[in-house]
């Protein structure tokens, strides 16, 4: 499949109905991909449908239906943070020629303990959600079995959010566009759940992302596309500095690309708190396990490095909208190959990288677009 | 204590409990480990609605097996800390046992913090709490998974079936058979070939304690009492919870003159007259708001709570759950000062939050209040049955009284009507001529009379014209 079109909202706080937030985000696919609706033969949308956005909203196949006045197949995968990735490698399976894929979230709209407390459902509900297991404080669990195990340290997770602010600064779309953070600000900033600090975690926003599928051949290849899951409870795997999932959909990725993770030109990796972007540095295969930490360091990762990873802002200063999380990656790469990133342009990619996951590495998404001759 | 379910032949290991292994169709046994040590600690300070106190700290427990186990706790430990529980030094303890999808596992590991210990010749009188026939999952009852625990650990211990009674009648006007089958208890019996018994039948022997006179089941002055309430928010009581369930040991007329006298002297007698009592709180599922049957909704609480003291847990159930411990809690420690509880398994801070509380001149009805001047739970319960077939239609305020213990004052009051016997018993003694409602009147008469109260406006009334239209809605509901 190929890439013909993505478009998506900015990502904020606005009020916008998940159907208005899912409508302009497709409008921009569509005209991006020079199509209109009676050209989509198909339609994978992706939503928490939370509780707490008081929209009472469940069957979004239907909702979809009469956003886009389509009587076509529907699905609706829901993998939480995982959904939009979940959501793009099923309308990668599906036979149709044009499949647009949609991700959308309106989670800020109640106080943040309302906010925490619908997150928290992608917990465990007896092992963690009875303790208090937080997002942050699971991340924070992990984070500090890595940090033990491989010497990284604070200054470390400071320098992925420092990256991470420092290129939505330059993002339109970002929740933080045109808001300066220093690392300062960061290292100062109150811990959340120990080791993490407020700067170290993602924000959660709303808005919608789309991208549209096609059997034609575009510029934008899927080269690769993966998903795998691993079990809902982190401290149930063997060894929580490394998430398996990654590691299983990234081989598989690569390998239907045909490829090693030294090919790849540009990442957008899921920083949901910036310890899981360092562990995803391995476990994607940038770098060897424990090493992390040196490229964050000599900013081999840093919109001007080596290879640039969440050119966006990621999660972290883009904004995360749960489920369309997933396609803002791929709306990003796109953009990137297209050459229509402006000053966060990164020149003369081939291969970019999407990893979406759900929960604490529970379930995972990479895939590989690749630029091609139209 | 950290549990896995483990395949014996192949060795893969579950956090939910499994019977068959699908992979190799091994058996499955429990691994369970209790050499704990503390490998990772977060301090996390961000509230939620489960866990609005701040900072607490998550430990990452790990076992000698490598399981490991997330533990909130509000104590100060470090990595590399051996992690254990304390056990009771004192009968004034009340353990605590999150439940991991295990209720045997969770009531035993609570039980054992209290060091709850039986002979094997024993009698023992399981004493759930069945008030009306609801099915489990309502919350209403005791779950019938925790009674079927509490018997399989007695079995286990030593004691014979025979040897354990479970006994309950449900609330006044029920039939406590039909309750036992439709809350699943009667099938735990049935299994485990344990009998049940129909308190309200009898035999009560006559105690007299603190100058109270009680007529008490008398299996229940002869076994080893194992209470185990459903834990709730009550309209009436605040919660029903370890002493509340005590209540249907009594013969019924004994029962009423509880509610009618002084309650909590009356409570406070009766948690003492047993000869030994253990209590087991089942908040499993639990219930919160207008409990406990109308807008009583299941509140999933996942804990058990255990205790040698029914005033402790329920004082306990409380703190955790952020309620008013009522007087009745409060009169009926038996000498113990709740300031110097033990709280083992968790610490109390840790496990807090707020659910919905019941609020006492609540109906179902935003319009209809109601003021209890000691009626019993039954006529609560027929109101509340009443006014929520009401809900959506609007009217003028009416306040409904309840019991017997209202002045004329109050009875003259604006727009007030009686409900129930007691009340309307009392209006004749005070030779007041107001609305009324009595328990006789069939329920579809009780709504329509409610209805026309509600709706009338000025000084409600029941007129004879209401009366013959209301049995001919009846007659008519009953041929259509």
């Amino acid at each position: 499949m190929y890439i013909s079109g993505v478009g998506m909202t900015k990502f904020g706080s606005q009020l916008e109905s998940s159907q208005e937030l899912i409508y302009e985000a497709t409008m921009e696919a569509l005209t991006d991909a020079n199509k209109n609706l009676d050209d989509i033969d198909a339609v994978v949308v992706s939503s928490s449908e939370t509780e707490c956005n008081g929209e009472r909203q469940r069957l979004f196949t239907g909702v979809m239906s009469s956003m886009l006045r389509k009587k076509v197949p529907i699905i609706n995968p829901t993998a939480v943070c995982g959904g939009g990735g979940s959501a793009l490698w099923a309308a990668n399976k599906l036979d149709y020629k044009n499949i647009l894929v949609v991700g959308v979230e309106r989670i800020l709209s109640k106080n943040s303990m309302k906010i925490t407390d619908e997150i928290m459902m992608a917990a465990e509900r007896m092992y963690e959600q009875t303790e208090g297991l937080v997002f942050p404080a699971q991340n924070a669990l992990v984070a500090q079995q890595y940090m033990m195990k491989y010497g990284a340290t604070t200054d470390d997770l400071a320098l992925v959010a420092f990256k991470n602010h420092q290129n939505a600064y330059k993002n339109p779309k970002a929740r933080f566009y045109k808001k300066e953070v220093t690392l300062k600000q960061i290292r100062k900033s109150p811990v959340v759940a120990s080791p993490l600090r407020l700067f170290d975690c993602s924000l959660s926003v709303n808005g919608a992302a789309a991208a549209i599928l096609t059997k034609e051949k575009t510029d934008i290849e899927i080269a690769g596309s993966s998903l795998y899951v691993d079990r809902i409870a982190t401290f149930e795997s063997a060894d929580m500095t490394s998430w398996e999932a990654t590691v299983l959909a990234a081989n598989d990725a690569y390998k239907q690309a045909g490829i090693t993770a030294n090919d790849i030109n540009i990442a957008e990796v899921h920083d949901a708190f910036t310890s899981v972007e360092l562990i995803s540095y391995e476990d994607l295969g940038f770098c060897k396990k424990g090493e992390a930490k040196k490229l964050i360091r000599n900013g081999h990762t840093n919109i001007d490095g080596k290879l640039p990873v969440n050119t966006s802002g990621g999660l972290k200063a883009k904004g995360h909208p749960i489920c369309a999380t997933g396609i803002s990656q791929i709306y990003e790469i796109t953009k990137q190959i297209h050459n229509q990133s402006n000053e966060r342009q990164v020149p003369n990619i081939k291969y970019g990288l999407a990893q979406n996951i759900g929960g604490a590495g529970s379930t995972v998404a990479v895939h590989i677009l690749k630029k091609v001759s139209s | 204590m950290i549990l896995r379910w483990i395949c014996e032949k192949c060795n893969k290991k579950w956090i939910y409990p499994v019977e068959k292994c699908a992979y190799c169709k091994g058996d499955i046994k429990k691994q369970i480990g209790t050499k704990i040590k503390v490998a990772g600690i977060t301090k996390v300070s961000i509230s939620s609605p489960m866990h609005p106190i701040i900072p607490y700290n998550i430990l990452l427990l790990q076992d000698e097996h490598g399981n490991r186990l997330p533990k909130k706790t509000m104590k100060e430990y470090k990595i590399g800390d051996t992690y254990t529980e304390e056990r009771a030094k004192t009968g004034n303890a009340v353990s605590t046992a999150k439940i991991k999808y295990d209720v045997y596992e969770a009531i035993k590991h609570s039980l054992e913090l209290i060091n709850f210990k039986v002979n094997k010749d024993e009698k023992i009188l399981i004493k759930p709490s069945i008030t009306t026939a609801a099915y489990s999952y309502q919350a209403v009852n005791t779950n019938p998974k925790t009674i079927d625990a509490i018997i399989k650990i007695l079995l286990e211990l030593g004691v014979p079936n025979t040897n354990i009674l479970v006994a309950e009648q449900a609330l006044i006007g029920s039939d406590a058979t039909d309750a036992c089958s439709k809350s699943g208890i009667m099938d735990i019996c049935k299994k485990n070939n344990v009998q049940f018994s129909d308190i309200s039948k009898g035999p009560f022997t006559d105690v007299e304690q603190d100058g109270i006179k009680l007529k008490v089941y008398s299996e229940a002055m002869n076994r080893l009492v194992i209470n185990v309430p459903v834990m709730k928010t009550n309209f009436q009581l605040t919660i029903s919870g370890c002493l509340e369930n005590l209540t249907r040991l009594l013969a019924p007329e004994s029962q009423r003159k509880l509610y009618q006298g002084d309650f909590d002297r009356g409570i406070a007698a009766l948690s003492k007259i047993t000869r030994k009592i253990i209590n087991v709180g089942d908040a499993s599922i639990g219930m919160q708001a207008q409990g406990p049957l109308t807008l009583g909704e299941p509140a999933f609480m996942s804990l058990m709570l255990a205790s040698e003291n029914a005033a402790i847990i329920d004082k306990a159930f409380c703190d955790i759950f952020m309620l008013p411990a009522p007087g009745y809690v409060l009169a009926s420690s038996n000498g113990l000062s709740f300031d110097k509880t033990e709280y083992l398994g968790n610490d109390l801070e840790s496990l807090k939050y707020s659910i919905k509380r019941a609020e006492p001149n609540e109906t179902p009805h935003t319009d209809i209040k109601v003021i209890d001047f000691k009626g019993c739970p039954a006529c609560l319960n027929m109101l509340n049955n009443v006014t929520s077939k009401l809900i959506g239609l609007r009217g003028e305020q009416i306040t409904v009284i309840i019991g017997s213990h209202f002045s004329e004052e109050t009875a003259r009051g604006n727009r007030v009507v009686a409900f129930g016997d007691c009340a309307a018993k009392q209006l004749e003694n005070l030779k007041i001529d107001i609305a009324k409602i009595d328990e006789k009147t069939e329920p579809i008469e009780q709504v329509l009379f409610m209805q026309k109260l509600l709706t009338t406006k000025g000084i409600p009334k029941i007129t004879n014209v209401d009366k013959v239209k209301s049995k001919m809605k009846k007659l008519l509901s009953k041929v259509m």
